[in-house]
């Protein structure tokens, strides 16, 4: 049981790191498949070798040919099949606001309460893309949070950056605010998308702005090399960069966990959407010692010693690999009870 | 451990949540709100909701600019508009935009497929799936009208070319040859691909397409 959450930690982190990659990897992906279409690809890729755009391209060209199908014999030597890479390349698209991975289609929520709440319209192709993350979220709760979201990977790499300022003795401050906050913003976002007819959370919504900057980053850079301009160019980001750095600085040095606590409009969605999950964190208390230890550990700031794990939960499992007594565990169960007192019937 | 909930305490819980809501969502107002109007004129992707219903529907996800197979679509930022001295309207940033002069859209022309790739990965309707047949792109495609400069045109002023009525792909009917190549647009029959403005070989580019301010793809109406 234990062996086994602690290999579900490093599932999630594994999952994590690939989407942040793959946010990285659908743009280049995409002008991969645009070079590839033009026959360009061994042009650009001896042209712009030992460049970051150079790069990126033959990276993914050499990946691309060990996939099976990929490179037929030509005159003795192994010669990329243009149109079987091309039908590679094509599989994946888009960003975690919304995605086609193969035949799947996937939206977030948000974005969807957006477009339909701006157009005054639901379209059936929003209801496709909607489909698989609104089951997934209404059978296991905020799992977009802590398994998917790019941003949330980097606020927890931010969080543990928490733990060096203590070593160094600066200890960082921890402002708590009222969770229901980010209620208050969801429908205050979803009121202003409404009346203005644009997606304005969009702009905000962490995992969408990491999205769309790193889309523009590499497009900019590929399109820097076009004109014989080589180098990462960041005038390919905006103002939204500077919305996501501020959040960061906060978690930093203000409050712990700062945005998916108190503030994310998209988390807030994702909480009421899961309110009656099934799968959820349980604690058994006949095993708990009282040591806090999960109290310390959870990201989010809940008290698993109280089965206070509600709508707040994401469902990471941080608490259940950080238990010693086994008392913590994932379960199909109702929502649960906050009780009052932790000390359970004294046992023998 | 939380602290206990004095009236205090709450007090100053409701006034940090309430802060937070008005400064975010007002940035967000701001942001929006800044200039509704400035809003540029662009030639978006085949397909494309009137300008106002598009702003309101698309995500601005990417999903398009990465379907596309001719890099044509970009999402309309300062960088990518700077080259044509361009910038998105405060409503427009990051949705995707053609520019015809640097890559023009070739209707997914050689792509697998019977639609168009960028109308078939739009999540939200903003760009209205179409087939890329001559009959269908022609019902419901409007992406602007190429308007001919007659003043720089060369074939206009001495010197035949007609690279444009070349790239045309709908050349004869769109885009025809008068007298020593000269182009003749028929803006009924245009659908403001681009491709004639892309290969100019003028500079600055003699012809060139008009944005449609009415397009509609959903009654197929075409100006």
């Amino acid at each position: 049981m234990k062996i086994g959450i602690r290999k579900l930690q490093i599932l999630r982190r594994t999952v994590q790191i690939s989407v942040l990659v793959g946010l990285f990897m659908v743009p280049i992906i995409a002008r991969y498949h645009n070079y590839a279409a033009s026959n360009e690809i061994d042009r650009v890729v001896e042209k712009w070798d030992g460049t970051a755009a150079g790069a990126m391209i033959s990276t993914l060209d050499t990946a691309i040919r060990l996939l099976p199908g990929a490179e037929h014999e030509r005159a003795g030597i192994m010669q990329r099949d243009t149109d079987a890479a091309i039908a590679y390349a094509q599989q994946i698209r888009g960003s975690v606001w919304s995605a086609d991975i193969g035949p799947l289609s996937l939206t977030d929520p948000l974005a969807v309460a957006e477009s339909s709440l701006a157009s005054k319209k639901f379209p059936w192709v929003l209801a496709v893309g909607l489909f698989i993350p609104l089951l997934a979220t209404l059978l296991l709760g905020r799992v977009f949070c802590s398994w998917i979201c790019p941003a949330g990977l980097m606020f927890e790499m931010n969080d543990k950056l928490r733990g060096v300022l203590r070593f160094l003795e600066l200890p960082p401050r921890n402002l708590r605010m009222e969770r229901s906050t980010k209620y208050g913003l969801l429908a205050a976002g979803l009121l202003l998308t409404t009346v203005l007819a644009v997606p304005v959370l969009g702009y905000i919504y962490p995992p969408a702005v990491l999205s769309r900057e790193i889309h523009d980053l590499v497009f900019a850079t590929f399109d820097r090399a076009e004109h014989g301009r080589f180098g990462f160019w960041v005038g390919g980001m905006s103002w939204m960069t500077f919305v996501f750095m501020t959040i960061i600085a906060i978690e930093l040095f203000v409050s712990r966990r700062w945005w998916c606590r108190y503030v994310c409009p998209g988390g807030g969605l994702y909480s009421l959407l899961g309110t009656f999950r099934p799968l959820r964190v349980k604690l058994k208390h006949e095993k708990c010692t009282e040591c806090v230890l999960c109290v310390a550990a959870c990201p989010m700031g809940l008290n698993p010693m109280k089965n206070e794990m509600g709508m707040e939960c994401d469902s990471c499992g941080v608490c259940i690999s950080s238990c010693n007594d086994d008392a913590l565990g994932y379960a199909i169960a109702g929502p649960s009870k906050p009780i009052a007192q932790t000390s359970p019937e004294a046992g023998p | 451990m939380p602290p206990k909930l004095t009236r205090r305490n709450f007090l100053a819980r409701l006034g940090s949540g309430a802060i937070t809501i008005v400064g975010i969502a007002g940035t967000g107002l701001f942001a929006a709100l800044g200039d509704v109007d400035d809003a540029a004129a662009c030639v978006r992707p085949p397909g494309a909701l009137p300008e106002e219903d598009f702003l309101a529907t698309c995500i601005r996800c990417g999903r398009c600019t990465d379907a596309c197979p001719n890099r044509c679509i970009t999402p309309f930022t300062e960088e990518a508009g700077r080259e044509l001295a361009l910038a998105p309207g405060a409503r427009q940033f990051g949705t995707p935009v053609i520019f015809a002069r640097r890559q023009a859209c070739m209707l997914c022309n050689g792509e697998p497929g019977d639609g168009l790739l960028c109308t078939e990965a739009c999540p939200t309707g903003a760009l209205i799936p179409t087939k890329k047949s001559a009959v269908a792109v022609q019902e419901s495609v409007d992406m602007g009208t190429a308007v001919v400069d007659t003043t720089i045109c060369y074939s206009y002023n001495g010197a035949s070319c007609g690279a444009c009525i070349r790239a045309c792909p709908f050349e004869g009917t769109a885009l025809r040859a008068g007298l020593w190549e000269r182009p003749i647009v028929d803006p009924e029959v245009c659908i403001g691909c681009g491709l004639c403005e892309r290969s100019c070989v003028h500079y600055p580019q003699a012809i060139r397409i008009k944005p449609s301010t009415d397009r509609d793809p959903t009654t197929r109406g075409r100006s």
